[in-house]
């Protein structure tokens, strides 16, 4: 895939067949070096597999159970999905029309890995992702804080190729495993002593001293033009030293104490309400400490089977993945829509929560300065566009919310895959015209203060948001 | 830098071939011999450029008695007080090279006349007697080659540099016996303008670069070494025998007699097959468990019982949960073919896959590269495949106790063939297979017992502590080491001990730290007494580097160690021994490839979408390297690369070419006829698909590319005021794409620099976008006729061909000359080097332009040698 390739210029061109192309390795991204103790600017994405219900507006349940709100930008109503999130309405953010290209007609369920990457995966053979958005961020703001990020997801580990259970991958496009026990979680943030890191740190403190010690001795049996060479090494050997003083730092700084109250450390995703909402306090605890700064929270897998896809317990309602299949039986919109508005109504809880506590060392409340998204893959049964998102927060980053904001042209009334239970759905040409997902997070970004106008080769972002 | 007009009639006494051809015209291989007889190189009587420490004058008495006149005469009217074309005053030039300010412009004017772009052809006004030119010339290139002596001393550039990434990451492998990659973890190296990815000038670290390189050689360091008792292995056995009872009696078997007539449809099914009895079933998987007593590397008995394995067919073995982690995976194969037919072939390849729930699935060919099965029936050949199990894709949910997501995963042995048709088409018969994990030729495996070797000291950590470290750190330094820098190890060893186990487990700590060191990241050279003396000689240690490097794209090994410690490495006789001992080891594969890739830009074949990958990619992407490595091989005069009566093909290849009686993948030299319109490398499919748009060709791309890597003659980038093409115009849109660039040719702003570019690539128009010879485009004849600037008119690729092979031999072998040493040097070359450059040039003409001799002419040489 050559995004740029329409708007290669002559002169570009010119330059070289066999451009040169001076690939930087995206080290020294963030514009400035602001200092740890700015307040914090925080990023937590949400995933949740097997999309949302979108029924034809011919159906009768097209009025209640559309996941997409009706109306325009301001004056939208939202049906009785989001119906929960009425009394954030000024605080969040819905969107539609926007997808990650290269998934498109690919099925959904192989695409909960590309959702934070935009990778083009495809649906099977050899498979390659991508670094994700929250890990773009964890890059620069995991220097501020104990852990660069967390990743949680309800099933824990990495999952397969084309079946994430993680959101979050590296620079070299690797998975990073998500935890999923509260009590595991718990101890790794607030408990942990760093005994063996204090050990490894020394290790490494003694490498690098006679590093720069041989590097000296070396560096006077050269010419002067050489060692202009060689001090770009220790230069980078003095970069590492100074890393491994922050992590020293680290371990010397107490844990912080926090309020257990609202935990239920032993919670199993069978019991879904009280899963649910520990997980949630976990972010809001490690938010709330400043331990990070990124979160990435996946409910479930794509393709969802077992005691892992019985969150929907929690609204009473059998297997998750099930719901989007039996959409054309009794109550199925009602069904498959009750369970979404119960994924709303949690991330509406952790919302209010950031938005009842006041910033503990900036301006405004944890919701102002914190940019929480929660959305899915796959909008209508398996069909990988038109992704359902919802955003909340981010005030002091320059969000302005309160919106519902149409992407896109063609599908206004989001009735473009709506109404599918067949594979045909998701196979079907592309009709209507989406914008890449990927200017979305290059705006979340620069927000965050991170200077790129690229994410995942795509240029750009969003206007509107 | 300015293109530069002068208005000097040139009549260069052999530049008129453009008017002889009424008669037939001459055969390329006639037009090579014809231009080298033309070489200024060969006709050049003095002794090659003084190098000697004399310190040479300017010479401006000749250039006052009988330059400046003429110059005068024929060049100041339009590069003079009155006009001053190009920015130019000529009268205004500082004639003292050596230490005037206009050397660059000197040698623009220089370029410029022997490529014969000036003066125009359409000025015979100013038209000079070849004496006259002679003068010109003469002068001009005695100045320059003094200028650049001088000027070599100053040290602009350095060929002290850090390794690239794929330098590391053979070094390592070498260093470790790990023959697989192990540095993808580094970022990508960037490219000069000439395509060299070994540039000091570029080869820059981070601190995230330096702890990766950490990580690496720590993780490279575990893998080598092992620790404890030999672990068992994980065995699966397969016997084809056992597999066709088993099958038979399976309910739906689809079984069959060789007596029955549907045998003559069946037997070219994948299926099991039993020579004794006759029979046979349909059979495409199987499901093995490990077997706990087996004992791996047996040869069983001969069966009567055999997979039949058709072209494109897989056996697909699900191996459930048991492969371990880490470790290599063999594979062991008794395979044979089904009958001799030679211009038929089959390999295997192995694949490994998983398909964990419902559209989460996914498949990697595992095995590095097909491995082609030639035993017959009667004599059954063991194929053998390393798999590392920590590099391929694995199944992520393989340990868990719930059997959702799905935890099995699958061997695919694929059988990669061109038998498609005919009754008796060739098949791979395979009556045994073994698979087993983890593997270990021997117990401990050779590349730990290559770090912690045996010694009568093994027993006193300290002693061999530092016995380890001598050996490691001269093997990585490429150097003997002092005792007191081996001291510092073994003090961070000591300090390291306690936290550890093991002897081992510490000393690979510190060992990963050695590899840190800028020694072996970097390819020094140590400043001397000596060095006053200029230019000064790198050291036997740094010339060994330098050669294994160049010639391997990796640390020396022994041999060469001992003879740099032996101080006999740079006697000529010695270093051109181990050229051919190196140029002969598997290990020269790695130059002709990077040199290749980097010399032609061949990664430009990755940025064009229109060729999707598969075994056509592949021959597209091999054949220039194989083309390479035939003329190296044979010493062949690199004017080969220009055309040559042959190709280097393999079937896939010669079917998009249109070659026939190719068979099998391996690239092998094939004799051409004219009318192939092959031959050489700018009629690769390579070079004319990455120099293509994606739908069809790209002159000015293959125009720039000619240029740039053929001639070794960079067109300047374009000015920045220049308009862009304009794409929303109708009238430019409805143009073809040739019409398109002649428009844009036709704007004053464009014109100078167009008109020095888009006639070399109209000259390619005969091929497409994936380099197919073709005579029409939509139905109109192809029209790949273009004139130079200096009016030489180009009859498509034949006339381009003839037109180098005539006129630009020189220019081409000083090219050769340029890229091969500065790949060789790891830096940009500059004015300084120039001279050298000039020598080298010379000689390797003389002595009949063969690939090889060039290598040997360039390790022999002052560059070289020198810091």
């Amino acid at each position: 895939m050559n995004i740029k390739s329409e708007s290669l210029s002559r002169r570009t061109f010119l330059r070289g067949t066999g451009v040169a192309l001076a690939l930087p390795w995206f080290e020294t991204f963030a514009a400035g070096a602001p200092s740890s103790d700015e307040t914090p600017k925080r990023f937590l994405s949400v995933y949740h597999p097997d999309g949302v219900g979108i029924p034809l507006k011919s159906d009768p349940a097209w009025k209640d159970w559309c996941w997409f709100p009706r109306g325009g930008e301001k004056d939208f109503e939202l049906t009785k999905v989001l119906d929960v999130l009425q009394p954030l309405r000024n605080d969040i953010t819905i969107y539609s029309g926007l997808s990650h290209p290269a998934a498109r007609q690919v099925h959904g369920h192989s695409n909960a890995d590309q959702y934070l990457t935009g990778a083009p995966i495809g649906g099977s053979g050899p498979y390659q992702n991508s670094i994700s958005l929250d890990q773009v961020y964890a890059e620069y703001a995991g220097d501020f804080t104990r852990h660069s990020s967390l990743v949680m997801s309800t099933n824990g580990g990495v999952g397969g190729p084309r079946g994430a259970q993680t959101q979050s991958f590296n620079r070299e496009g690797r998975p990073i495993p998500a935890m999923n026990k509260p009590k595991e979680i718990f101890d790794m943030l607030f408990v942990t002593s760093g005994k063996d890191a204090a050990a490894r740190l020394a290790r490494s403190k003694s490498a690098l001293d006679l590093l720069t010690d041989h590097t000296r001795s070396l560096a006077r049996e050269l010419s002067s033009k050489d060692q202009e060479t060689l001090k770009q090494y220790l230069d980078a050997v003095r970069d590492t030293e100074l890393k491994l003083a922050k992590a020293q730092k680290w371990i010397d700084t107490p844990i912080p104490k926090v309020d257990t109250r609202n935990l239920h450390l032993n919670a199993e995703p069978k019991e879904a309400k009280l899963y649910f909402q520990t997980m949630y306090e976990l972010i809001y605890l490690a938010f709330l400490s400043d331990s990070t700064r990124v979160a990435t929270f996946q409910l479930g897998r794509e393709n969802g089977e077992g005691p892992h896809d019985l969150l929907s317990l929690a609204v009473g309602l059998g297997g998750a993945h099930g719901l989007t299949h039996e959409v054309k039986k009794p109550n199925g919109w009602k069904n498959l829509g009750t369970y979404n508005r119960y994924q709303a109504e949690e991330f509406g809880r952790f919302v209010q929560r950031l938005k009842d506590t006041q910033e503990p060392t900036g301006k405004g409340n944890m919701l102002d300065n914190t940019f929480a998204m929660h959305g899915s893959a796959s909008s209508s049964f398996h069909l990988s566009r038109n992704y359902p998102i919802i955003s909340a927060g981010g005030k002091n980053l320059g969000f302005t919310n309160g919106r519902y904001l149409k992407f896109g042209k063609g599908n206004e009334d989001n009735q473009a895959g709506a109404g599918i239970d067949t594979d045909s759905g998701w196979q079907g040409k592309v009709q209507v015209e989406e914008l890449p997902l990927a200017k979305l997070f290059v705006t979340v970004l620069q927000r965050l203060g991170i200077k790129t106008d690229s994410f995942g080769g795509y240029t750009g972002s969003l206007s509107r948001v | 830098m300015k293109t530069l007009k002068f208005a000097i009639l040139l009549v260069l006494a052999f530049a008129i071939p453009v008017a002889v051809s009424q008669e037939t015209p001459i055969t390329l291989e006639a037009a090579k011999e014809q231009g080298r007889n033309k070489s200024r190189y060969l006709k050049e009587t003095k002794a090659a450029a003084d190098t000697s420490d004399a310190i040479p004058k300017a010479n401006v008495a000749t250039f006052q008695k009988s330059v400046q006149p003429i110059l005068i005469k024929s060049c100041v009217n339009c590069h003079g007080p009155k006009k001053a074309k190009g920015r130019l005053r000529i009268d205004q030039l500082n004639p003292d090279l050596l230490t005037g300010p206009d050397v660059e412009k000197w040698r623009e004017i220089f370029n410029a006349i022997s490529k014969s772009e000036m003066p125009p052809e359409n000025e015979p006004d100013y038209a000079l007697s070849p004496t006259n030119l002679g003068s010109i010339v003469d002068w001009l290139s005695e100045e320059l080659n003094k200028a650049s002596l001088v000027r070599r001393n100053s040290k602009e550039h350095s060929s002290f540099r850090r390794l690239t990434k794929y330098e590391y990451d053979y070094a390592l492998q070498d260093l470790l016996g790990l023959p697989y990659a192990l540095a993808n973890k580094l970022p990508p190296e960037s490219k000069t303008e000439d395509g060299f990815k070994n540039n000091s000038e570029l080869l820059q670290i981070s601190a995230t670069q330096f702890e990766t390189y950490r990580e690496i050689a720590l993780k490279a360091l575990k893998r080598a070494t092992v620790s404890g008792e030999r672990p068992k292995a994980v065995t699966y056995i397969i016997s084809m025998q056992q597999e066709l009872d088993k099958a038979s009696s399976a309910k739906n078997a689809k079984t069959f007699d060789k007596s029955e007539a549907s045998y003559r449809k069946n037997k070219n099914q994948q299926h099991l097959f039993n020579r004794e009895t006759g029979k046979g079933v349909l059979f495409s998987s199987l499901n093995s468990m490990p077997q706990a007593k087996a004992v791996a590397g047996q040869i069983p008995p001969d069966s009567q019982v055999a997979l039949v394995l058709p072209e494109g067919k897989e056996l697909k073995l699900n191996l459930d949960r048991y492969l371990p982690d880490e470790g290599i995976m063999r594979v062991r194969i008794r395979a044979a073919r089904s009958s001799m037919n030679p211009d038929e072939y089959a390999s295997l390849r192995l694949i490994l896959s998983a398909h964990t729930s419902n559209n989460a699935d996914f498949s990697e060919v595992i095995s590095s590269r097909d491995i082609p099965v030639t035993a017959s029936d009667d004599k059954a050949q063991w194929i053998h495949f390393d798999v590392p199990l920590n590099d391929v894709q694995r199944n992520p949910f393989r340990k868990l106790a719930t059997t959702f997501p799905r935890r099995d995963e699958f061997l695919h042995i694929r059988n990669v063939s061109n038998a498609t048709v005919g009754e008796d088409r060739l098949k791979v018969l395979i009556d045994y297979i073994e698979i087993s994990a983890p593997f270990f030729e021997q117990w401990p495996p050779k590349t730990h017992t290559n770090i912690f070797f045996e010694s009568d000291n093994k027993h006193d950590e300290k002693v061999y502590g530092r016995e380890v470290l001598n050996r490691f750190l001269r093997r990585i330094w490429r150097r003997p080491v002092t005792s007191q820098e081996v001291d510092k190890f073994v003090a961070l060893f000591a300090k390291y001990r306690p936290e550890f186990s093991t002897f081992e487990d510490a000393m690979v700590e510190v060992l990963a730290t050695a590899l840190a060191t800028p020694e072996f990241l970097y390819l020094t050279q140590r400043a001397t007494a000596d060095d006053k003396k200029s230019p000064a000689k790198i050291s036997e240690f740094e010339l060994a580097s330098r050669l294994s490097i160049f010639l391997w794209s990796s640390i020396p090994d022994e041999e060469l160690l001992k003879l740099a410690e032996q101080g006999k490495l740079r006697k000529p006789e010695i270093l051109s021994d181990q050229v051919k001992r190196m140029l002969a080891d598997p290990r020269a594969r790695r130059f002709s490839q990077n040199f290749v890739e980097q010399w032609l830009g061949l990664d430009g074949l990755n940025s064009v979408t229109h060729i999707p990958a598969g075994p056509l990619k592949e021959a597209i992407q091999e054949e220039p390297i194989a083309f390479f490595e035939e003329v190296l091989k044979h010493n062949h005069s690199v004017m080969d690369f220009i055309h040559s009566d042959y190709a280097v093909v393999n079937e896939r290849l010669a079917a998009h070419y249109g070659m026939k009686k190719v068979y099998g993948p391996h690239f092998r030299k094939v004799p051409i006829a004219p009318e192939m319109n092959r031959g050489g490398l700018l009629t690769g499919a390579a070079v004319l698909a990455m120099n293509s748009d994606g739908k069809d060709s790209h002159p000015l791309k293959r125009g720039v590319w000619m240029l740039k890597r053929i001639l070794h003659d960079p067109p300047p980038p374009p000015p920045p005021d220049v308009p862009e093409v304009d794409l929303t115009n109708p009238e430019i849109l409805k143009m073809t794409l040739k019409e398109r660039i002649a428009d844009h040719r036709n704007k004053a702003a464009c014109a100078s620099c167009h008109s020095r570019i888009d006639p070399w690539g109209i000259a390619f128009e005969n091929y497409d976008a994936l380099g197919v010879f073709r005579t029409h485009i939509n139905n109109k004849p192809v029209d790949a006729t273009s004139e130079l600037f200096n009016r030489q008119t180009l009859a498509g690729m034949d006339g381009l061909k003839r037109y180098l092979l005539t006129d630009r031999q020189d220019q081409f072998a000083r090219a050769m000359v340029h890229k091969l040493t500065a790949y060789g040097l790891g830096r940009p070359l500059t004015f300084g080097d120039r001279a050298e450059i000039d020598n080298l040039t010379a000689q390797f003409r003389r002595r009949g332009d063969g690939l090889r001799d060039l290598i040997n002419l360039i390790v022999n040489s002052n560059l070289f040698n020198s810091k």
